[in-house]
This record gives structure tokens, sequence and C-alpha cells, in this order.
């Protein structure tokens, strides 16, 4: 239960607001650290956290990417596809990322690593391509420094377990 | 005189103009309207979605339909609406054909059957029974059980004006 | 009134109130239709849909002076924004020059239907809004009449979603213009729809459990601007434009709201006439245009299979099937002079039937005893008294309003007035809820009082010092009667009466009291001169000649179990119940859908309803019946209309002095004017066509009226041990609602009790226990919960088809039956 695991955390978050249900984002982004993405057991949750309803907490959860709605691999990879970065051919990297990871847009590889997918601007198109992983940027990018990153990645995830 | 007769003569000739009906019938012409029937697609399904646009442009206000639910397991029409109750009051129609117009799926259309007559003025009214046509060549009738999600429109896609 | 402002709309100068909204200005005052999608008069502006772009400028003034500054031509001169503006988020000012038909808003008329287009599917041959679709006559009216689109771009979305049992959604067919989560939102508080996603993505979501669960689903599809949301009642029944309306009203509740039955003849009932479905009707003092669930679809009852067609005579122990004429003769037979007689009339018998049924109590012996069901409320004089002035409207109450709910769920008991209030709570007034419970209005009360069930009268006559009250420029108090005997309500009454009287706030409009009577006539019945009191003497001393209409006493209530005792009992019902079958004579009566007759609402207001519904049987209206057995009696004279009935009625009652059918179906244009063709508006079929009724005044109303002080003993009653408390729940099995179709069934529920988690020592939530009252085991479902104050258990009155009790009783011991399913 986020309520008792989190329980600091969340009344630190609710002090800061006037009340429970404007604090209905930041608990949503520790139910996401819980979950890893926001099943409906985790907007049930936060629906009761914050008071509200669980529906308009779903429709929170659906209106900003930076949450999940679908299960993710352990590296949540979101390119930049808006305009300056596509023009610095970041279109082409994400495409050919896909490829090689074997994925469609927003799809997990099969061993549960990487999630893969689009989203708007974030801010860094003067070092396009890049990507944000787990909400870390990764920036100045083309193939080989992604496939190195990778194993990289893949490596570190073999250390954890 | 001999005027007058000789026309006399002339006709008993001539090729009959009467034919010796019901034996007998004559041809229709392709667009005469006689007695309406409701149209199946080729897969047996009825093209009726019920939607009563025939009523409404029916200026004898001779139709009356009433339309119910389709599901998967019993399927009458593509969609989800079809007819349940499809009657046409043929001493009220005037076979004006406004109804094979207004009909969005074709359903309706008026053929060349012209033979109508009752007794009594209940007969008169054609149930869909009546109407509808025989399912196609190795085709089941309706309500059909199908595949869920095959038929979920009412209404033929429309395609881009070339 | 408020300041008057001039506006130009195409040219023309308007007076116009300052502040209003641009769209219902045009509207109301310029008969300017703007089109709009998203806008809805009764909610607050988004701005969405784009429809209703309209030119928009000012008249120039010289700073200094403060003049007009007119061009060459001598003509003001306008100050134009350089774009177009959005009509809805505008609220006029003096001078604002508005045009709606010049080229550019008609082109971006045309844009915004064709995008709207592109990805709306052709289903108007089979959607249910299709004839009344906003969308479908909009685009008739301002289309571009083609599109530049591709086919294969049209979004394919699910079209059959259940949101709820109740309503259907189609994805495809949503034009995103967030009336239905708005309304859901602003008006009901039940926030249960929601956006999910964004730009080509969004759609409507639920994801609360049970989904879509609130009194007020229905009205979501009325404003619905497309098919997007039908209602599964109403699924394909007929085309909108094959139906007739007629004016009717709820029979249900108190509020009196106004409905319309959109009736057709139908095949497999017979080819009768029935209603299709039922529609809310304008009347902006009682309902404005929204009805309950339990109203808009609890009208199957007036057609289930269960109606009784023909009277029933008892013939040795059974009741034999019969003529009218034996029926009313073998009653006539056991009407021997000076026999004691005792009248119960039902909350849905119109003031028509209960005058006739008064005159034959009466003919029979003037000492009869004339009652109502059910027994649980009383002070229809106090009402009558001091009951909210002539010209009352929630629509009028915010600051400075102070509402005071006594003993009341209003949510379950009352659900119009509890929108109302919630609403009025939203524009500024101060709710104070005073209740032994947490009930729903709570959230948005300024303050909430708690006091013990049998202290009630106390906690009100505590309110006199309340801030709210002492600060209040208007005061109405809505009283209701949870957990209390007839007698202490009658107290109750008294001293909410006596705090209104103290505090001067009788007389006049949004000021008085409100009683939150069980059924759509009950106050009709107290004018009348029927009383609650009698059926409390009547229970203690059953009289030998019984005349029941339109109820089941013996069927829902407990305490009313006696009255079988009577010799000789005549029945008007519409069902077999557990009455009748005690019933010496059966005559079959009509629902309020075949006849017409009048109601009077909770605030007083008499309004007309009419016949809609094609005659089930041989069943007659219940004042018909009355007149028959009278006129064979003694052969005194009877009316033969009902107009006539009321008439007389008018003539006898001092309140009803004057009124008269004719002025009852008058019918006003009302602010926001959402009747009419342009369905875009205010959504679809609100004309009223029946009348808006005309509320009588209160006697404290008249000139120089000193209203009469109310006492109150203010005693207190405590209970000891564990205690039941019957209340009241919107979806019951009560004598109309039972008869429902199985939609509504499944909305109603099993029986619960709800016992506080310190009583509940051994018994786990979820589990089936049997509550023992008075000897008798009720079987219910338990639901632990702090909703339950501590020592009382609450049991929702008539979800059993055992009789209840109907006032707080102790209770001799609670077991569990069975343990929770899955434990």
């Amino acid at each position: 239960m986020l309520i008792e695991k989190y329980a600091d955390r969340i009344e630190k978050t609710f002090s800061k607001y006037p009340d429970k249900r404007s604090a209905v984002m930041p608990v949503l982004y520790i139910a996401q650290e819980e979950y890893g993405w926001l099943p409906d057991e985790a907007i049930n949750e936060v629906a009761d956290i914050c008071d509200m309803d669980p529906t308009q907490v779903r429709s929170i959860a659906g209106f900003y990417t930076m949450y999940s709605e679908k299960p993710k691999g352990k590296y949540w990879l979101q390119v930049c596809t808006d305009l300056p970065c596509a023009l610095r051919g970041a279109d082409k990297f994400h495409k050919e990322l896909k490829e090689y990871l074997g994925v469609e847009e927003g799809g997990t590889t099969d061993d549960g690593m990487f999630t893969v997918e689009h989203v708007m601007c974030l801010a860094a198109c003067d070092k396009a391509p890049m990507l944000q992983c787990n909400f870390h940027y990764v920036e100045n990018l083309d193939m080989d420094k992604m496939k190195a990153l990778l194993d990289e990645w893949r490596a570190e995830a073999k250390e954890d377990k | 005189m001999f005027s007058g007769f000789w026309m006399t003569i002339k006709h008993a000739f001539m090729d009959r103009p009467t034919i010796s009906y019901p034996e007998e019938r004559r041809p229709v012409h392709e667009r005469f309207k006689g007695r309406h029937a409701l149209k199946r697609y080729d897969n047996g399904l009825e093209k009726c979605i019920g939607c009563s646009l025939c009523a409404a442009a029916c200026p004898a206000d001779a139709i009356w339909v009433e339309a119910a639910e389709n599901t998967d397991d019993e399927r009458y029409s593509p969609g989800e609406r079809y007819a349940k109750t499809y009657e046409i009051n043929m001493l009220r129609c005037i076979f004006c054909g406004y109804c094979e117009d207004a009909c969005p799926t074709e359903a309706i259309v008026l053929e060349h059957e012209y033979q109508l007559s009752f007794t009594n003025r209940r007969d008169a009214i054609y149930t869909k029974d009546m109407l509808i046509d025989n399912p196609p060549e190795g085709r089941e009738g309706t309500p059909q059980t199908v595949e869920p999600g095959a038929f979920d429109r009412s209404i033929p896609d429309m395609e881009n004006p070339k | 009134m408020s300041e008057l402002v001039t506006i130009y709309i195409d040219g023309q100068p308007y007076e116009v109130p300052k502040g209003a909204n641009l769209v219902d200005v045009a509207k109301f005052y310029a008969d300017n239709g703007i089109p709009v999608f998203c806008y809805h008069p009764k909610m607050e502006p988004v701005g969405m849909c784009r429809m209703c772009l309209v030119e928009l400028g000012t008249i120039m003034r010289d700073r200094d002076s403060g003049e007009v500054i007119t061009g060459e031509n001598g003509e003001p001169q306008v100050r134009w924004f350089p774009k177009l503006q959005t009509a809805c988020t505008t609220t006029v000012t003096d001078g604002m020059v508005v045009r709606t038909n010049t080229d550019a808003v008609i082109e971006a008329r045309d844009d915004m239907i064709e995008f709207l287009l592109t990805s709306h599917p052709l289903d108007c041959p089979i959607c249910d809004k299709g004839g009344e679709c906003p969308l479908q006559n909009l685009t008739m009216a301002h289309g571009p009449g083609r599109s530049v689109f591709y086919w294969e771009d049209k979004v394919r979305l699910a079209k059959h979603v259940p949101l709820g049992e109740l309503i259907y959604l189609d994805r495809e067919r949503c034009i995103q213009c967030a009336r239905c989560t708005r309304f859901q939102d602003e008006i009901v508080g039940d926030d249960v729809l929601a956006f999910h996603e964004r730009g080509r993505e969004l759609q409507i979501i639920t994801v609360s459990d049970p989904p879509f669960d609130t009194y007020f689903s229905g009205n979501t599809t009325d404003i619905c601007p497309v098919g997007a949301l039908t209602t599964a009642d109403f699924r394909f029944e007929a085309r909108p434009w094959e139906l007739k309306d007629i004016a009717s009203l709820d029979v249900y509740g108190p509020e009196g709201a106004n409905i319309s039955l959109s009736t057709r003849l139908d095949r497999d009932a017979g080819g009768i006439v029935i209603i299709k479905r039922v529609m809310p009707r304008q009347n902006e003092a009682v309902n404005e245009i929204w009805i309950s669930d339990k109203t808009r679809f609890g009208h199957h009852h007036t057609r289930a299979a269960e109606r009784l067609t023909k009277p029933k005579v008892r013939v040795g122990d059974r009741l034999v099937e019969a003529e009218w004429d034996h029926a009313l003769e073998v009653i006539r037979k056991h009407i021997k002079p000076n026999v004691s007689v005792g009248a119960i009339a039902g909350p849905t018998l119109s003031n028509e039937d209960l005058w006739e049924l008064r005159k034959l109590a009466q003919a029979v012996n003037a000492g009869a005893k004339l009652s109502i069901y059910p027994a649980t409320m009383t002070g229809g004089d106090i009402i009558a008294q001091v009951g909210v002035g002539v010209g009352t409207n929630f629509k009028d109450m915010g600051s400075g309003t102070t509402i005071v709910v006594v003993a009341s769920d209003i949510e379950e008991e009352a659900p119009i007035w509890y929108l109302r209030t919630k609403v009025a709570g939203d524009r500024g007034a101060k709710i104070l809820v005073l209740n032994a419970r947490e009930t729903r209005l709570d959230h948005y009360a300024a303050d909430s009082i708690r006091y013990d069930y049998g202290a009630a009268v106390s906690a009100v006559n505590d309110l006199a010092k309340h801030e709210a009250v002492t600060n209040a420029e208007n005061l109405v108090l809505i009283c209701g009667a949870e957990g209390m005997t007839l007698e202490q309500h009658g107290e109750l009454m008294n001293a909410c009466a006596n705090l209104l009287v103290s505090t001067g706030h009788v007389g006049r409009p949004n000021n008085g009291l409100l009683a939150v009577w069980e059924g759509a006539n009950v106050q009709g019945a107290f004018d009348v001169g029927f009383s609650t009191e009698a059926t409390a003497e009547m229970m203690a001393k059953v009289p030998d000649l019984l005349f029941i209409a339109g109820c089941d006493p013996i069927g829902e209530s407990a305490e009313a179990a006696g009255l079988s005792k009577a010799k000789f009992i005549v029945v008007n019902s519409l069902f077999d119940t557990p009455t009748t079958a005690v019933a010496d004579v059966v005559l079959p009566s009509q629902s309020f859908a075949e006849r017409d007759g009048t109601f009077t609402s909770g605030e007083r207001r008499v309004q007309r309803f009419y016949p809609a519904q094609g005659v089930i049987g041989q069943s007659q209206t219940d004042w018909r019946i009355f007149a028959s057995i009278r006129n064979g009696l003694n052969g005194s004279a009877v009316q033969r209309l009902t107009a006539g009935v009321f008439k007389e009625l008018a003539g006898e009652i001092a309140a009803y002095e004057g009124l008269t059918y004719p002025a009852l179906a008058v019918v006003e244009r009302q602010f926001p004017d959402v009747g009419g063709d342009d369905l875009y508006y205010g959504g679809t079929a609100y004309q009223n066509n029946g009348g808006l009724g005309v509320q009588y005044p209160a006697t404290s109303e008249a000139e120089g009226a000193k209203p009469s002080k109310f006492a109150t003993k203010g005693k207190k009653t405590s209970y000891k041990g564990l205690t039941a408390i019957p209340v009241n729940r919107l979806y019951d099995r009560g004598y109309l609602f039972k008869y429902s179709d199985e939609l509504m069934q499944q909305r109603i529920g099993e029986p619960f009790v709800v016992i506080n988690p310190a009583d509940a020592a051994n018994i786990a939530g979820g589990s089936r226990v049997g509550v023992t009252i008075d000897g008798v085991q009720y079987e219910a479902l338990a639901v632990v919960s702090e909703d339950a104050p501590k020592g009382f258990v609450l049991m929702p009155k008539r979800l059993t088809s055992q009789p209840g009790p109907f006032a707080p009783a102790a209770i001799e011991t609670i077991e569990v039956i069975a343990e929770p399913v899955g434990a």
C-alpha cells in the first residue's frame, strides 16, 4: 500500500498544496515509481489518497505523457521527435532504434528491458537526436553510441540481478 | 356505311389486345412500381436496419416499423439495429416509391408484383415475413450467429470521391 | 432586476441584463441562435467547440470626454477584435457590437462543421438521436456540404460501450464537447466521467466502481449534442419524430418535477399507446431541465404485466374477477348508516381522487377518518402557513441565503432538491446539514451538525444562535423525518416553523419551510383534509369499512398489519399486493400515465398532468371509482370531467381558491429559452407545453399576517440498546417502483443494513444477517461502516418483500446467517 510505504513523502507533498486533490500529480509519480506503471490498483490507491474519483485520476494519467498506462521495460526510452530534433535526424534515429530492438512504437522488448516511444519536445533541441531514459537525458546520439549504451544498460541490469 | 363494315372486318382480323389473365400476364416496365420487397445481402443478412426513414418519407403513412437490437448471437442485419416489426398497409400505399428513395441501405425495393387483392382489411397489412426476400441460395436466413465484431456497422462504408 | 446595457447584434440595439452570457442574450432577446455544441446555459462556458465564433467589437469612445467617436458618415466607430471571438465565453458589456452573419463567421462555422464531421460516423439512420440531433441540425444549417478530407481517415472506435447499466456510449459519435463530464462535475458533483488521452485519441471514460453511479445519469443523454450517450431504456424504441410528447409529472418525489412522456403505439403492448421514454420538461422554478433517473426510467409500472385489468370480489377466501357493476354493488351493500369509515390515500393519488375519496367517506359517515400513507411525516398545515413564499426558486438562491437540511438524506429522498441545493451552494449559498449521520450533502455543507437520533428538535432550536442563520438574508429549511416517530416529527416541524417565525424568515420568496414528503402529492392530501395523525389513530382502532387507494400499506409497513382486521376493505390498486390480498373488493385503478389530474408539490405548486398512455384493461380513474360508488349510494350528482372535480375542490378548499385548469396550463417564456426546435442550445425535448403550475400562497404571506408561534416541548428521546432506524432509498421496492423493468431492478440491489463497527463485534461486512425486530426476522446484507451512528442500525425501507418498520424500533437480536462470500 502506497499510503503506508510512502507516508512521509505523501504527507510532505500534501503540505505543499491547499487541498489533497491538488497533490494528485506528485502522488501519481510516487505510484508510478512503486509499480513501474499505473495499473488500476495504483489509480484506485491514488484516488483514495487524494480523495478523488478514480475516473479523474485515470484522466490525468492519460493526459500527461510522463505517466505510463502500460507496463514498460526496465529502461523507458522516450525519443524526442519534434521538429527541431527531426531536422537533426531524430526521426530516422527513432525508426532505427525501434528496428534494432525489434519493437513497435510504445512496445517493449521481449526480455522486458527496453520500451521505446516518441514524446513531444524535451527542450534539448541543440543536442538532438536525444532521448530520455527513465527521465534522465541522453544527448547527441547516433546508432553506434546507442548500441554501446544499450549493451551497457544490459550489463548493468545483469549486475543488479 | 361500307367504311363502317370495313372497320369491323379489319378489326376482326387484327391481333387481339386482350390476354387471358391470369394465365397470361403482360410484362411490366423495368421501372414499374409494384409490391415492395425487403432485400438481403449476399450473406443472408437483411439489408433493413429498422431506421424508419421509409415510414417518415411515406406520404400515405402506410409503413409501420419497430426496431430492436442485434446481438452477435442473434443477428438479423449488420450493425446494432434491425426491424423487429415491418408492416406495410397495401390499402394505404400509393406506390410512389418514396420509401425506396429514403432507404439508406437500399433495403426496400418496389418490385414488379402487382397482384394484390384481399378480402378483408387485416389481410392488406403485409408483414415482414411476407415482404422479405428468401435468403440467397446456400445461405441461412436470419437470425444468424456470427463472429463477434464482424458486423459492427449498419451503413456500408462510403468511399472517397474519385 | 439587474442593470441593463445596450448591445448591438447584427445592427439592431437590444437592452439586455449586464453581465449575462452573449449566447443566452442573443437567443432570448434577439432570437439569434448562435450555434453551439459545448456551451450549455446551465453550465460554465469552456469554449471548446469553437462553433460560436462571432465578430465582436466595442463602440469607440473618447478617453477624456467619454463621447462616442463617430466616423465620417455619423455612424459610431467600432473597434473590432482582430479575430473572431467565441460568443459563449463572452459576457455582455455596454456598447458591445456583435456580428453573427458575416462571411468570416459563416466560413468559420462551415469549417468547424467540416472538422467535426471528419470523425463522426454516418450513423444517423440507426442513431437514437437522429431526428433531434444538434449536430445533424447544425450540419443542415451551416456546413459546407462537402468535405476535403479522406473517408479512410475517419476514426473507428467502439460503438457500444456501456457506461453503467443505464447509459451507452458510442465512442465514434462523441465530438468531445465535455457537456457530460461538466454536468457530472459541476451540477451533480459525481465526477465519474472524464476525458482520457488527448488530441484525436481523446475519449470519455469511467473507471469508477460501480461505473457511472449517479442518480442523474439520464440527463447527460439529453444534453449530449450528438448520439454518443444514449439510454439503455429508449435504445431503438422509436424515432424521435414518431413520438408524441404529453406533459406529465413525476410520481415519485415531492419536488413535482415536470416531465414529458414520449408516447407511441406499440405492437408488443397489444397495440395501445405506451410511454417510450420520459424526458424532462423545462420549469425553471421546479426542476429546471433535470430529472432523476428514477423519474426517467421508472415508468414501466404503468404497463407492467402485473397490472390489474378487472375488478375482483371476495367469494369465500378467494378473490374472483367480476364485472364493475357487480363489484360496486357489493361495496354499496356493505355501506350501512353509521358504520365507522376510514380512507387511506397513497401519495400518488391526485387532488381530484382525494377530493372524491373524501366526499365518499364523508357521505357514508361524516366522522370518517381521512388518512395518508405513509404515515411517517406530518405538518401539512404548517407548510400551508409558513411554507416557502410564492416565487421561491432555488435558482435565485446564492450568497446571502442559508439552506438548512434537517433529518433527511435528500439525495435519496428528493434528488432534485439535492441537486438544486448543491448548485445553490456552489453559487455561494450556505448549506447547513443537521443529521444524525453523514449524508452526501455534507460534502457541500458550510457546516454539518450532528445530533443523536431523538434529539433533532433541540438541534433545530440551537440553530437560532448559529452564525449562518443569524446572518442569513434568506433562510430555507428542508425538513425530513429520518429516525423519527410521527409524534417526534410533529415536534420537529413545530421547531422548524418556530425558528423561521422567530427569525422573520416567513412570508416572502426564498424563505420558509419545505417538507421532504414521501411521494408526489402528500401536500395535496394534507390540503384536501387528509392527515397522517388519522392514519395512526386508524391503526390503533381499525374502522369497520376501509377504503385504501394508491398504496400498499400492508406489504410495506410492519405497523400497518392491523389494518387487515377491518370488516370490509375496498382497495383501489394497480397491482395485486399484500394489501389487495386482504381486501374484500379490489378495483383496478389507472396509473398517472393513463389519466389527467393535478398534484401539489412540496413547494405548494399545483400542477397538471395529462393522459398519455392507452388504458390497461378495464381500469378506471380513482376519482371516478369513488364518484360512482357515491352516486349509486344516494344518487348525488357527480362530476363527469376531472376539470369539474377540480373546480368543485377549488371552490371548497380555501387555499385552492381561484385555481382552474386553464390557469394551471399557462406557459410563459422562460430564461434561458431552452425549449423549442433549436436542440443544440439546451438539449433535447425540453419544451413545456403543459403549464408551469401555480404556487398557492402560504397564509403567512397574506398582508398583515402575523404567523402564530409554534410551541415545542423540546423533549429528547434517548434510545437504549441497538435501535433500527428506517431510512429512505431512492431505488426501492415500493408500491410502484417494484414493477420497474429489469434495467431498474438491477439498480435497486439487495436488502442491506448498515451497522457501526462498534456494534458489529462478530459481524463481518458482507455477511448475511438476520435482524429481529418485534419478533420478526429481516434478512439482509450487513454493511459495517461509520455511516451508521453507534448504537443504531440503518435499515432502508421497502427493500425487502417483507413489510418493515417505518419508525425507529428496538432490535432484539442480530445473528449472522451466512459469512461473506469468499471469506
